[in-house]
């Protein structure tokens, strides 16, 4: 499939970005060809310590999300409160193509790496930001993460809950990893434009932005003063043929029924209960939506009865339509992930395989992911790159400007 | 600053239907390209009746959701399934820089719009496939909706529930849109390709990949035996004081009282019930997890007994932190989703604001939409463009190719 470099190769890239959104675009850029340099602090990332850290994280022996977040990238630690480190920093900068930050924009500032400071550096420099709230405006230097900006403030947990219910529940980082496609995005245009008028730009996304365009509809129907009635819990559904059901052994299968006419004696019979169709009471469509509760009182019964598997098999043979919800750890085993390409094999021993970036072009393939980098681990190789003597980082080490 | 919109000069087939792909065509007319929606002649795009059809979207006089993934495109309304269409499309293909398609693998084969089918026609073109769930594999040719593909198959519905309660609600197309982003990155890649090489390409994504993308972070750790920790429900919680309470008007309120350590004796006065501080069961953090449910019982009523506004104006400047979950109705005037560039003006008198796309460029700013075409509304226009004769139109139109 391979038959010509990779779309990114040659571009360099500074990921001076932490936690998840930045670098997993930062990610996408080097799956695609790009160098990725991580600046990181002496601290390192705290996503390098997410997995521990945080309570809503799976457990492993392997730090999976640190090696998801930062494959094919190269680490060097800057002090960047340390005045020694701006000069190493700025050769970086004259060095890369697309520098890529987070810093809420107050502390940008303190930190003289706004667009402003940067470009007279280098003007031909991509200059990406990813804000939890945007640029400006009265939240602009409130930390922004994807279960408050992108979930809660959008209206989606809101608008994600049945009647009556909790809000909904985001996944760890879930619209962290979509708004980074968002932020690949804006780059690219920008490379477009440099290659037009030879000039850097800057170019940015929002969670909060992200999480309004998924939920788009809501929030353009918002501005059309329409509303949507949050969805009716599955024991009391608008129809028992479109519900969801508990298994015996703890999933859940989604009825899809499309046909209802012609489906109804198939379903009925797959449930084993093949006396409701002679019942007055679901005799039709009009009288199974106004029973619908009572006949989801009877399906729940039914789908409780058995498990996931004898009911996937079950209605299969009756020739009816449901959706998958798959748990997690279906997922690495699934045929179709593999065929999709986003379940693909890794050169890291201890995790064997990951999730590649959604993106699939004819003639190139994705790098494969090698392990992500220890803290500081190309400083010295990095600085030597950029030009720098061995007396000059030997300085810069000494002061801590550089570990 | 419009006239360095990054995408002018370039034409785009869009030859989809519903929302993840018409909506990757939309953020690059939002950019400056030239979109042409080939659609079938009479009702056109399913998608353009979603307002009044679907079940799952709000109800609306007017057809928002046009306004999202209709706008900025002229509307070329051919019989893809008649043989004089075919000579019509084929000029416009020879032209195009980009196409789009979401056919599922066998309708593509059918209509002969395979990108090997194409490709001899417009060696660079860069040519766009939308699939549910990838260009191989058992599941091809499933159709693929983004609650099916997207948040079902990868995973995330399963996620997105509490301990012993259903999966999640995803909103109507939620991961449409987000997949929309990485279909207009794997497009710039392939012009980026196009630029280097000379040549078009195949490039493309699935609405499952970009499932199991948004889910990494859980589905990574599950491929390692990592498992995800079901969220506790808000009346069983772990702690009492990072919770959800419902308020008296069906919100809820996201209390974030981490340090109550340092705040408990705040959090009591603040919310009337100094009489806690010196109840024996909850005198330190220890006791108070431990009786996590008998505090919650304590505190539910409270928090039920007025709005989310009167508590909004009792918390703030207590310091006792809560998380903001919006409603879509409050998004709408948020003061920092204006700053943040989310919503845009239109010249639509009927849809007079919409939700930009979510990249920002300091080079250059979205264009402005006005009504959406009207199916066929351009037919004319196009094909003189092509340099149809009138009495050409005419037979295409008699020959029932051009609705």
């Amino acid at each position: 499939m391979v038959e010509s470099a990779l779309p990114l190769q040659g571009l360099k890239v500074l990921d001076v970005s932490s936690f998840i959104a930045a670098p997993a675009a930062a990610v996408v850029l080097g799956d695609w060809g790009a160098d990725v340099i991580k600046v990181e602090g002496p601290d390192g990332d705290p996503n390098r310590r997410i997995m521990t850290d945080s309570a809503n994280y799976p457990k492993a022996a392997v730090n999976y999300p640190w090696e998801m977040d930062s494959r094919n990238k190269r680490s060097i630690v800057l002090d960047l409160k340390k005045p020694e480190a701006r000069a190493a920093l700025d050769r970086l900068l004259k060095w890369a193509d697309i520098m890529i930050v987070n810093f809420p924009p107050l502390v940008r500032e303190k930190l003289k790496l706004s667009y402003e400071d940067v470009k007279p550096v280098n003007p031909r420099l991509i200059y990406a930001s990813l804000t939890g709230y945007g640029e400006s405006g009265p939240d602009r230097d409130r930390p922004g993460f994807d279960a408050t900006a992108y979930f809660a403030r959008s209206g989606l947990l809101d608008a994600q809950r049945y009647e009556g219910g909790p809000p909904g529940v985001p996944g760890p980082a879930q619209g962290d990893r979509a708004t980074a496609m968002a932020l690949v995005s804006s780059i690219l245009m920008a490379l477009i434009h440099r290659m037009k008028t030879g000039e850097g730009a800057w170019v940015g996304t929002s969670l909060l932005g992200n999480g309004l365009w998924s939920c788009g509809v809501i929030a353009q129907a918002a501005l059309a003063n329409a509303y949507l009635p949050h969805r009716p819990p599955p024991d009391r559904p608008r129809s028992a043929l479109g519900n969801i059901y508990h298994t015996s052994d703890d999933r859940w299968l989604q009825l899809t029924i499309v046909r209802e006419d012609k489906m109804w004696p198939p379903l009925a019979a797959a449930i084993g209960r093949p006396e409701l169709v002679n019942d007055p009471r679901f005799a039709e469509i009009t009288e199974r939506r106004r029973n619908s509760a009572d006949l989801a009182a009877i399906f729940s019964e039914a789908f409780a009865s058995n498990t996931y598997a004898h009911w996937v098999k079950a209605l299969a043979a009756g020739g009816i339509t449901f959706g998958v919800i798959s748990r997690p750890q279906d997922v690495p085993h699934d045929e179709q992930a593999v065929a999709c390409g986003a379940v693909v094999d890794t050169a890291i021993p201890e995790l064997p395989r990951t999730l590649s970036n959604p993106i699939r072009l004819s003639f190139a393939e994705q790098r494969k992911a090698h392990p992500a980098p220890r803290l500081g681990q190309h400083s010295e190789e990095i600085l030597r790159e950029v030009g720098l003597e061995p007396r000059e980082i030997a300085a810069l080490k000494s002061t801590g400007a550089v570990k | 600053m419009s006239e360095l919109l990054p995408l002018a000069g370039l034409l785009v087939l869009d030859i989809s239907t519903f929302i993840a792909a018409p909506a990757a065509a939309v953020a690059l007319a939002d950019y400056g390209a030239d979109v042409i929606k080939i659609e079938a002649p009479g009702e056109g795009d399913p998608h353009r009746h979603n307002y009044k059809r679907a079940a799952t979207y709000p109800r609306s006089d007017s057809n928002f959701p046009l306004q999202l993934d209709g706008r900025l495109k002229r509307s070329l309304a051919l019989d893809l399934k008649k043989p004089e269409a075919r000579p019509v499309l084929e000029k416009l293909i020879r032209r195009a820089d980009i196409m789009i398609v979401n056919f599922p693998p066998p309708a593509r084969e059918r209509l002969r719009l395979r990108w090997e089918d194409i490709e001899p026609l417009n060696p660079r073109l860069v040519y766009c496939s939308l699939t549910g769930y990838g260009e191989t594999g058992p599941d091809r040719d499933r159709p693929g909706f983004d609650v099916t593909a997207y948040f079902g198959r990868s995973g995330i519905l399963d996620s997105a529930r509490y301990e012993g309660g259903p999966p999640g609600i995803s909103l109507p197309a939620q991961g449409d849109r987000a997949t929309a982003m990485t279909l207009v990155a794997a497009i710039l890649l392939g012009l980026r390709h196009r630029d280097q090489t000379g040549k078009g390409c195949w490039v493309g994504t699935s609405l499952y990949a970009n499932g199991a993308w948004a889910n990494g972070t859980t589905l990574a750790g599950a491929a390692i035996g990592g498992r995800l920790v079901t969220r506790e429900p808000p009346d069983k919680p772990k702690n009492a004081l990072t919770n959800l309470y419902r308020t008296g008007d069906d919100r809820w309120l996201q209390l974030l009282v981490v340090r109550d350590d340092r705040l408990w004796s705040t959090f009591c006065a603040v919310i009337g019930r100094r009489d806690l501080e010196t109840d024996p069961r909850f005198t330190d953090r220890e006791e108070r997890k431990r009786r996590a449910r008998e505090l919650h019982a304590e505190i539910a009523p409270v928090f039920a007994s007025k709005t989310y506004a009167e508590w909004e104006g009792v918390l703030s400047k207590t310091g006792i932190p809560f998380g903001v979950i919006g409603r879509a109705v409050d998004v709408v005037d948020d003061e920092q989703a204006r700053h943040a560039g989310i919503f845009a003006e239109t010249t639509n008198p009927e849809v007079p604001r919409t939700v930009n796309n979510p990249i920002r460029l300091g080079f250059a700013k979205p264009r402005v939409s006005g009504i959406p075409a009207a199916v066929g509304q351009h037919n004319e226009e196009v094909l003189r463009e092509l340099g149809h004769s009138d009495a050409e139109i005419a037979a295409l139109k008699k020959a029932g190719a051009l609705g």
